[in-house]
């Protein structure tokens, strides 16, 4: 058993946990202006297909991530006009996006690559492994943090980065204020749609990195339907974590230590079902403890809100 | 005139729908290289072409209705169910436990097993229901998160203490049940059975119950305006209970017939794989929760998967272009459900400018 828990445990748990915090981080943004992305899931798996096809192409994973990012833009932007415009239920199209991505890329995979299933290159490129100079050679930390894609760092950039936005720049805070009170930000002229617009964008772009992370970092290959789920989690990392990034960053890390560890189980051929579960039952708890506002104040609200 | 809008306002939505997806649909041949008048008549006799392919359709739209009657029953009063999944899993995994182990006459078996069924999902979605009135843990997420507790449970279920055994042992499934309790067909060597008569009685008895009943009109009420219905002496937290377990419990029956009447046996991931509990839900939204309305939407969702099939074996095309159809069609159909909720909450504007 004390072979469960190394280092190497904590080395595969960040490069888990990165398409996770990457998506959580994207679905953050939305959630605080207001707008629940239930299509983090679509999202990613639609960037990760792509990264695949501009790999396929292109031969250069630069490109392709770049394509990626293209492709998802295209898909948050329906979902931004959608929503935002046209006013559909949110959740509702979030579903659909679901559908549609698992759907969509099933359907390319087999019209653009003729294979069912996986699609798999061995000329293809993956993400190369980054060794940082300087903490490489610190003992623990080392071990931990080098060797992981670009991606992964990336990942902790930003996270750093939106914290910055959030808190410290005036842009920023109108973007909070769009989201907790719409009809007070309009009044003070702060453009709400267009915060939310860029919200859902952003968004995106973060879920074509998570799907990108996906399919070339470890590996270098598209399966149907590979997020599995990860993008349901991202949105779980995002609640539990209040949709604050540093709260992001460390439910993120908990999905990623126990994603980790459920993969060790499998090894040891013990039920990897329980240890599957623990995110989802976790959050259900922690749901306890942050309590969300009443169906009264809901419908109050409704009349008010720009939603 | 204004008889004629009445009439013809709630079409515009779902017929707008509908053309977008085809259309999508269309292009999306296009790019595989086929032809589109070639692969949507293929679609056509792959649904309906022959009795044989009506009754698989209608076979396959048996759970789907079953599931969209459970998420009617919770719009209407307001509430959001996404949990089908999970009830439904539960709902199949309890039938094929009773059904393998109880004792007794079949037809006792068989009925054990289907209450079994509504019990389990039942009692799995008003435990998110009592969690939200008694906890205000938001319904939305418990529902969308006990999925997968579900699905890992029974999962973990046949993989380990039920697996079944006499087989090559390599899948992950239960045994399978005695052919003396499974549900009969209701045509031979035809795959519709008799869930499907359940599903229909289901589907008429929760018209009358919404139409005309004092509580069906309570729950109406709660869903149209929650503070007006508390105000008007509704008993919400009895109410919304009570509505999480007949939704809950028509997925659990969903997930029991699908299991006495075609698979005989809980399979893993059988239920996720095809997407029943989400088209269900879609049907219900698709039919502004109206229980004919979303029973017809079932059928025909369950037919273009159907008739995806017959695109598979008669052309290139691959069968996810059902799925494509499906999905674009459901993007766009959200636009006009919410609408209607929307201006119901704004107090009804007479401006005549909704589409």
């Amino acid at each position: 058993m004390d072979q469960l828990f190394d280092l190497a445990l904590f080395n595969s748990a960040l490069r888990v946990l990165t398409p996770i915090l990457l998506a959580a981080l994207g679905g953050a943004l939305c959630a605080r202006v207001g707008l629940f992305n239930v299509g983090l899931e679509g999202l990613m798996l639609i960037g990760a297909f792509t990264a695949i096809v501009g790999n396929h192409y292109f031969e250069n994973t630069a490109l392709a991530i770049l394509f990626a990012i293209a492709c998802v833009s295209v898909f948050s932007l329906l979902f931004a006009y959608l929503s935002i415009q046209l006013q559909a239920n949110v959740i509702v199209v979030g579903v659909a996006m679901n559908f549609l991505a698992l759907g969509l890329t099933t359907f390319s995979l087999r019209t653009i690559f003729h294979v069912k299933g996986a699609y798999y290159n061995k000329e293809m490129i993956g993400l190369p492994k980054w060794d940082i100079p300087v903490i490489k050679d610190i003992p623990v930390l080392g071990e931990i943090l080098s060797g992981q894609s670009p991606l992964v760092y990336l990942a902790l950039v930003i996270a750093g980065m939106i914290w910055y936005y959030f808190y410290r720049t005036i842009s920023g805070f109108r973007f909070l204020a769009a989201g907790s009170n719409p009809l007070a930000a309009r009044s003070l002229g702060i453009r709400v749609q267009r915060y939310q617009y860029g919200a859902v964008l952003a968004c995106g772009v973060l879920c074509a990195l998570a799907g990108a992370q996906l399919s070339l970092g470890q590996v270098t290959l598209f399966t149907e339907g590979m997020t599995a789920g990860r993008g349901f989690i991202a949105l779980v990392a995002m609640m539990l974590g209040q949709s604050g990034p540093l709260g992001v960053v460390a439910s993120s890390l908990l999905f990623g230590l126990m994603d980790a560890f459920s993969i060790r189980l499998q090894g040891l051929s013990m039920p990897s079902h329980f240890t599957q579960m623990v995110p989802y039952a976790i959050t259900i708890i922690a749901m306890f403890f942050f309590k969300d506002k009443g169906f009264l104040k809901d419908a109050q609200n409704s009349g008010s809100s720009s939603r | 005139m204004n008889k004629f809008n009445k009439l013809l306002h709630p079409l515009i939505g779902p017929l707008a729908a509908i053309i977008l997806g085809l259309l999508a649909g269309s292009i999306a041949i296009v790019v595989a290289g086929g032809s589109i008048t070639e692969t949507y008549s293929e679609m056509w006799k792959g649904a309906f072409g022959s009795f044989y392919f009506f009754t698989s359709t209608l076979s396959r739209a048996t759970p789907v209705i079953l599931i969209g009657m459970g998420a009617v029953v919770a719009f209407r009063s307001g509430f959001f169910n996404l949990g089908a999944e999970g009830q439904m899993v539960l709902g199949g995994l309890s039938a094929a436990l009773v059904g393998l182990y109880m004792p007794g006459p079949a037809w006792l078996v068989c009925v054990a097993a289907l209450l079994a069924g509504i019990a389990a999902g039942g009692l799995w979605s008003a435990m998110a229901g009592y969690f939200d009135v008694r906890f205000r843990v938001n319904l939305l997420i418990t529902t969308l998160l006990l999925n997968y507790i579900a699905t890992l449970f029974a999962g973990y279920m046949v993989a380990y203490p039920f697996k079944d055994r006499t087989g090559s042992a390599a899948m992950a499934q239960s045994a399978m049940l005695d052919n003396a309790i499974w549900l009969p067909k209701l045509f031979k060597g035809m795959a519709v059975h008799a869930g499907l008569i359940i599903a229909v009685i289901v589907v008429i008895v929760l018209f009358i119950y919404l139409s005309k009943s004092v509580s069906g009109y309570e729950a109406r009420m709660l869903g149209g305006n929650p503070l007006f219905a508390v105000y008007g002496g509704v008993r919400r937290t009895s109410l919304m209970i009570a509505t999480m377990f007949a939704s809950g419990g028509l997925a659990g029956l969903a997930g029991a017939t699908e299991i006495l009447g075609s698979q005989y046996r809980y399979i893993d991931n059988a239920f996720s794989s095809a997407d029943y509990a989400w088209t269900g839900i879609m049907a219900a939204l698709l039919a502004n929760a109206n229980p004919i309305g979303t029973a017809i939407a079932a059928f025909f969702l369950a037919a273009l998967q159907t008739g995806g099939m017959g695109v598979e074996l008669n052309t290139d095309v691959p069968l996810e272009i059902g799925s494509v159809i499906q999905s674009v069609l459901i993007l766009f159909i959200t636009v006009k459900f919410t609408r209607i909720y929307w201006k119901r909450r704004k107090g009804r504007k007479q401006d005549g400018s909704a589409v």
